[in-house]
């Protein structure tokens, strides 16, 4: 050390004020120096005064140049509690001599160091071995393990939420038995319009709000539920707040419409079982009020429904009068037939309970009309809110509203009645059951007549898609075997509310009344028609001429179920002809002609001298049809023509 | 004023003057001169009223009805009414035709609604400015009663 030059080292003393901030075009803002009162202030608050004189571990953080070294010292030294000595430094620029002296050592250890490592005598550098790391890897482990820390750090705080969640609503669970009644009525109101009437909170479940004209008030009172005892255990279903329905609206109801087929003796009437229907089963989740109102509910509509036809069922003129009995309407859409439509309401007594219960029958209760009364009732409501109705003048009655101009525009009669919809409820639904029952009664009749008779065969594709006052069917009568050969006889049955009509193929449209017997006959008719048609088509396959052809024959016996068919056919070469005739009773009778030469018994005469005429066809033989072989009509028409046409050899 | 319904405008209620406007309103105007019975007086409270059997031959539709007043029967009228038309003067001869068929010698000349506007279109009032000329005739004949037709 003794042989180095002198390093000179320029010393500066930093600015003096500090800067507070830089003005946006470049000019400085300088702190002001602190005064000296300033000054020892800053010093005092740096003193820890509850540290005693014997702690060794009193280094404050971070040195910072003046006065730690001042305090920490005052604290080492002072044996007594709570003084503090300054101790007055030498000169300003000790410390900075000192952290500038030990720079030096370190300096100059690190030269004296390096100098014998550079020699390689006495000491080395090595590097240390290892595994060669690719340089992108290093940065990436750093990264990774960064980011582990982060997203623990992360992880903590959403578990520490989570924790408390899960407490506050295990908190809840415990609370659910003591819950509040005020937050209860806050779920009833989320479902149901509830006012305050005084000190009575009343609510309303009529329908009047969606368009309902009933005069029923519909209102329910909620009370709250006291009778809970805090000592006993809690019941599980408990809710501190109960809902009192009118005493009419209890229990519950529906609409039962049904369809007999004999006329119910006169002391019979009124008498219906009220009753079998289980309760409807309710969502799980919701409050017991909410089942109760529920059901109070479809009570009213169904006394609703029952009102308006009761109502219809008075007024309204019809050729059958319509008997209203008690809870039960009924009328006959057909003579022999029956629908009554009654309204079952069984209040929750347990004395109704124990009434037996029947099982209705199949046949017995229409589901697809009830639901249709609901959907016309709603569809009435409906009515009412639209804007063909509303808005209207505060001294208007209720109605279209074209009517308000009826008086001062003098409409007719016939204007009155297009804008009015003269149908009620009653005639409505009266309609749908007719049109249900004479659909179920076509069905059956065309398949008893399918199955009992076996050729030809019927065949019967109902569209899929009805109306409620039609429906359709397409009746095909084919032979087995013979399907697109014989495909003359197709008939669209539209069934409508009081009439089936019938459209054939070759364009007759025929209307058959609701009796079933018509319609057999009908279809009996038309099998046996398409026999002789099919011996037509068969004729043309086969290249035989069709001499005669006749749909309604005007010989032989009289059918009584139509009319008989009748067609001739010759063979290809004239040799032989086949009779048919059809008839839906009589059955079918074949004959066949022969050539003359054939028959051994006419008579001979001098009148034919040429021996061609021998040729010609003479007379008939009947063919035992029974004993024929085959397996329907026209397959043993098809094996009689190929036996009558010799083959050419 | 005359005040006159019609059940063939079912709703509606028709106010008129001779020779003046004739208004058709709702049915609620019978309650209005009701309430305002202290403003005028209703005169003689003689009600004329026809009443009969409505007849409907295709297009056309005849009523035939008795005259009373009060309780004695002043006479028949006939009305005919052809639904087709609404321009009086295209179809009157028309009308004549079928009047004469079954009215013979008694077959009335033109109304005089149809006088003044030959190709207006007419409309329910002048149906009751009709009625209203013949009720008035028919008032204005004492005892005998006279067939009157329009």
């Amino acid at each position: 050390m003794s042989g180095v030059r002198a390093v000179r080292i320029s010393i500066e003393s930093a600015c003096e004020k500090q800067v507070q901030e830089v003005g946006l075009d470049g000019t400085e803002t300088y702190l002001q120096p602190l005064s000296m009162s300033q000054n020892l202030a800053r010093l005092a608050q740096r003193i820890d005064f509850s540290q005693g004189s014997g702690s060794e571990e009193d280094e404050a953080a971070g040195p910072d140049g003046d006065a730690q070294d001042w305090a920490g010292a005052g604290a080492e030294q002072d044996d007594e509690e709570g003084l503090v000595k300054f101790q007055p430094s030498l000169w300003p620029w000790d410390s900075v001599r000192n952290n500038l002296r030990s720079a030096l050592t370190e300096m100059c250890v690190l030269y004296d160091v390096l100098s014998i490592v550079r020699d390689k005598k006495f000491m080395t550098l090595d590097p240390v071995s290892q595994d060669a790391l690719p340089p992108k890897q290093s940065p990436q482990t750093l990264q990774l393990i960064s980011k582990k820390k982060s997203l623990a750090g992360a992880a903590q705080i959403l578990l520490k939420g989570a924790e408390r969640l899960t407490k506050s609503v295990t908190e809840n669970q415990e609370n659910k038995l003591q819950r509040d009644f005020n937050s209860e009525l806050l779920r009833l109101r989320q479902h149901w319009k509830l006012r305050k009437v005084g000190d009575k909170i009343l609510g309303d479940l009529s329908y009047r709000s969606a368009g309902s004209l009933f005069p029923h008030h519909g209102t329910f009172e909620v009370i709250k539920n006291t009778d809970i005892d805090l000592d006993k255990k809690i019941p599980e279903d408990y809710c501190p707040l109960d809902v009192q329905i009118p005493s009419d609206l209890e229990g519950s109801a529906y609409i039962k419409v049904s369809i007999q087929k004999q006329a119910p003796d006169i002391g019979d009437l009124g008498t219906v079982n009220l009753f079998k229907r289980p309760l409807p089963k309710s969502k799980p989740g919701s409050p017991h009020w909410q089942t109760k109102l529920e059901a109070a509910q479809n009570v009213l509509l169904c006394k609703e429904i029952f009102a308006q036809l009761s109502r219809e069922a008075v007024q309204i003129k019809s050729q059958i009068p319509h008997i209203v009995v008690k809870n039960q309407i009924i009328s006959q859409p057909f003579p022999s037939l029956q629908l009554s439509i009654s309204l079952c309401h069984s209040s929750n007594d347990k004395k109704s309970q124990k009434c037996a219960t029947e099982k209705p029958g199949p046949e017995d209760h229409l589901y697809v009309l009830e639901h249709n009364l609901h959907l016309l009732i709603r569809e009435f409501h409906k009515q009412t809110l639209s804007s063909i109705v509303m808005p209207h003048p505060a001294s208007a009655p209720f109605g279209h509203k074209r009517m308000r101009l009826s008086g001062p525009q003098a409409f007719d009669k016939n204007e009155i009645n297009s804008i009015q919809s003269t149908e009620g409820l009653l005639e409505k639904i009266i309609k749908q059951a007719k049109h249900i029952f004479l659909r179920s009664r076509t069905a059956a009749t065309i398949d008893s007549l399918a199955s009992r008779i076996e050729d030809p065969q019927i065949q019967a594709h109902w569209s899929n898609i009805n109306d409620v006052y039609e429906s359709s069917v397409k009746v095909l009568i084919t032979s087995q075997g013979y399907e697109q050969i014989c495909k003359s006889i197709q008939l669209q049955l539209n069934i409508g509310v009081e009439q089936v009509r019938v459209v054939h193929r070759d364009g007759r449209v025929i209307t058959l009344s609701h009796q079933e017997q018509e319609l057999q006959d009908f279809l009996l008719s038309q099998m046996s028609q398409h026999q002789v048609h099919a011996v037509q088509q068969l004729a043309k396959v086969m290249g035989w001429q069709v001499l005669s052809f006749s749909n309604h024959v005007g010989l032989g016996p009289i059918e009584s179920i139509g009319n008989a068919s009748a067609i001739t056919v010759a063979s290809p070469s004239g040799d032989y002809a086949i009779s048919v005739r059809n008839g839906p009773e009589s059955g079918s009778k074949i004959m066949v002609q022969f050539p003359r030469n054939q028959c051994k018994d006419l008579p001979k005469s001098d009148v034919l001298q040429d021996s061609k005429w021998s040729h010609l066809r003479g007379p008939f033989k009947e063919v035992q049809w029974n004993k024929m072989e085959g397996r329907n009509f026209v397959y043993k028409m098809e094996l009689l023509m190929s036996a009558l046409s010799p083959c050419l050899l | 004023m005359y005040v006159m319904h019609n059940s063939e405008y079912p709703l509606s209620c028709f106010a008129l003057f001779e020779n003046g406007p004739c208004l058709i309103a709702d049915t609620n105007f019978d309650v209005l001169m009701v309430k305002l019975k202290g403003f005028f007086q209703s005169a003689k409270a003689s009600k004329i009223e026809t009443r009969g059997t409505r007849y409907q031959y295709c297009d056309f539709l005849v009523k035939v009805g008795t005259v009373t007043m009060g309780p004695s029967a002043r006479g028949i009228s006939v009305e005919v009414e052809y639904g087709p038309c609404v321009v009086a003067s295209d179809c009157w001869s028309l009308l004549l035709e079928f009047l004469q068929s079954f009215l013979g010698s008694h077959t009335p000349g033109p109304p005089t609604v149809f006088g003044n506007r030959h190709d207006a279109v007419y409309g329910p009032a002048d149906t009751m400015i009709q009625y209203m000329e013949l009720f008035n005739k028919i008032r204005k004949q004492q005892q005998v009663p006279v067939a009157g037709i329009r």
